[in-house]
């Protein structure tokens, strides 16, 4: 367990949509400072769905959220998201038709200070080249791999103490994949947290210092990432690997 | 040669005009997928507003279109909290708005009916009678005054779209509404505000087709059809679609009505539909659709 405080806390939370049923049923994280974290478990096992629920994109049932000390269950999304805790979702979440810098003056949207933003954008493009040469073109004509690193980039314009990849490598090729892990860790670097839901488990486990494991919408186990690598009955049962295989 | 300028000429203005009417339906579909058939019925309503202005103060309908677009703004915010913002989270929304828009319409239709019957009735500043004459070529005042200032309103709108706050909001909302409001964006304020302003739009293109075209309750049923064409050709929810898609059909009918009679000029608008339809689903601008 952390010496310190956790930066985030997810506690019992329950969870579903509409009069659904319950997709979390007493999900726990701990969320520690700094740190790179990854989400695994099976298909419906609820990760996304924990993600949504931290994002105030979706209420809990029960349970309780807590941010640096104080409780977020039930805030708003933008509310949320000025406390400093982005959300990427899975499906590549662009505006199509807005440009480069349209795309990430939006990320700023919250920002009242015209001026700060500009600012902001400008250390975004200058941390992506690429995207400082495409930042006139409408973000429909970005490559897979750009468009993928133009939503990570807008999350930066925030200045965010917590960023979460929902699936970031989900439809792209093992070279973009490689780089959109080489923005992860840029994010790192940077002292922001990151969670990653990520399908691909061994992929997201091999880039973070700690893991969860989740199965039907409860926490089955956290700890250290290698840690969850090596264990044998995780491997055989998350990771589609035998016990002792390499 | 100048016949044929003389119908460009007359097309063009009336094309300025069909797409400020246009534009407030196309932006509330961009945003909402709320698909209005009620948009020409707040336009008859806009009108009325301009007329009965000009009937009992003595107004000029170009100075009582601010009022009408603000009445009507203040309409369209009223509805939208009472019958569609409850139901904007259900996964059927943009098919039951057809249906929620249909009765809105004719629930309008029969109160004005019983306000005001279905007289027609038009607004006649002393321009609506006079034309600008260049050359051989006239063109009649008030539709040259309609349609300039039509052109200025959508100008404005594009401004007020690309270059500010709530502008961007309103753009994000139309492509990505998910993502926008996990930017921060209140996408219910959004949508509520959205609909004030295509139907204020409305309002003001009710103020300017009140001294062009003769106007009573049942007419919205003609101009839904006509609306529906600009929109449908330009590609559902784009703006600038809707404009050209105004101008595009404005000038063909123009050229129908001029050489095969006024009766086949509202036919290109219809003929128009089935063709975007069976060749092109998508419009002009629109994405392809799967």
């Amino acid at each position: 367990m952390p010496d310190v405080a956790p930066l985030l806390e997810v506690r019992d939370v329950v969870a579903g949509y509409g009069r659904g049923p319950a997709i979390l049923n007493g999900a726990e994280m701990t969320v520690e400072e700094g740190r790179t974290h990854c989400i695994i478990g099976p298909n419906g096992a609820g990760k996304s769905t924990l993600l949504k629920v931290v994002a105030g994109l979706l209420p809990a049932r029960a349970g309780r959220v807590t941010f640096d000390g104080s409780a977020i269950t039930g805030l708003r999304p933008d509310e949320v998201l000025r406390r400093g805790i982005c959300l990427v979702p899975q499906e590549r979440a662009l505006f199509p038709e807005m440009s480069v810098r349209e795309n990430l003056r939006m990320g700023g949207y919250i920002l009242a200070d015209r001026t700060e933003l500009d600012s902001r954008i400008d250390e975004v493009l200058e941390a992506f080249p690429i995207l400082r040469e495409r930042s006139g073109q409408r973000a429909k004509s970005l490559s897979g791999g750009e468009q993928q690193m133009l939503t990570m980039g807008r999350t930066l314009v925030l200045r965010p103490r917590i960023v979460m990849l929902d699936e970031p490598s989900l439809g792209l090729a093992p070279r973009i994949v490689r780089q959109v892990f080489d923005i992860i860790r840029l994010l790192k670097d940077k002292g922001i947290t990151v969670i990653i839901v990520e399908q691909n488990a061994v992929v997201g486990l091999s880039n973070a210092d700690l893991g969860c494991v989740l199965d039907l919408g409860k926490t089955l186990f956290e700890g250290p990432a290698d840690g969850i690598l090596q264990d044998p009955r995780i491997r055989e049962l998350y990771l589609g690997k035998r016990a002792g295989a390499a | 040669m100048t016949d044929i300028l003389q119908i460009l000429l007359i097309g063009a203005a009336l094309g300025g005009v069909y797409a400020l009417m246009a534009s407030g339906l196309t932006l509330i579909f961009g945003v909402m997928r709320i698909i209005n058939l009620a948009h020409p019925i707040f336009i008859i309503i806009g009108a009325y507003v301009s007329y009965w202005l000009f009937q009992l103060v003595g107004l000029d309908p170009i100075l009582s279109m601010p009022i009408a677009a603000i009445v009507l703004f203040c309409l369209g915010i009223v509805v939208y909290k009472l019958i569609f913002e409850r139901e904007a989270s259900s996964a059927k929304y943009s098919e039951m708005t057809v249906l929620l828009t249909f009765a809105v319409a004719l629930s309008f239709d029969g109160l004005l009916g019983v306000a005001f019957g279905n007289i027609h009735r038009i607004t006649s500043p002393s321009y609506a009678v006079e034309a600008i004459l260049i050359g051989d070529l006239f063109l009649p005042k008030g539709q040259f005054y309609a349609g300039v200032i039509s052109i200025a309103l959508i100008g404005a709108l594009v401004a007020f779209l690309k270059y500010t706050r709530f502008g961007y909001a309103i753009r994000a909302t139309t492509q990505n509404r998910d993502a926008a409001q996990l930017l921060g964006v209140n996408v219910g304020l959004v949508s509520t505000i959205t609909f004030g302003i295509g139907i204020g739009l409305a309002g003001a293109s009710g103020a300017l087709i009140s001294f062009i075209f003769s106007f009573f309750p049942a007419r919205h049923w003609e101009w839904i059809a006509l609306l529906m064409s600009l929109i449908v050709l330009g590609g559902m929810g784009r703006l600038m679609g809707a404009v050209v898609g105004a101008f595009l059909l404005a000038i063909v009918s123009a050229f129908v009505g001029s050489y095969f009679g006024s009766t086949w000029s509202m036919m290109t608008f219809f003929l128009a539909l089935f063709l975007i339809l069976l060749v092109r689903p998508q419009g002009l601008f629109g994405a392809k659709m799967e």
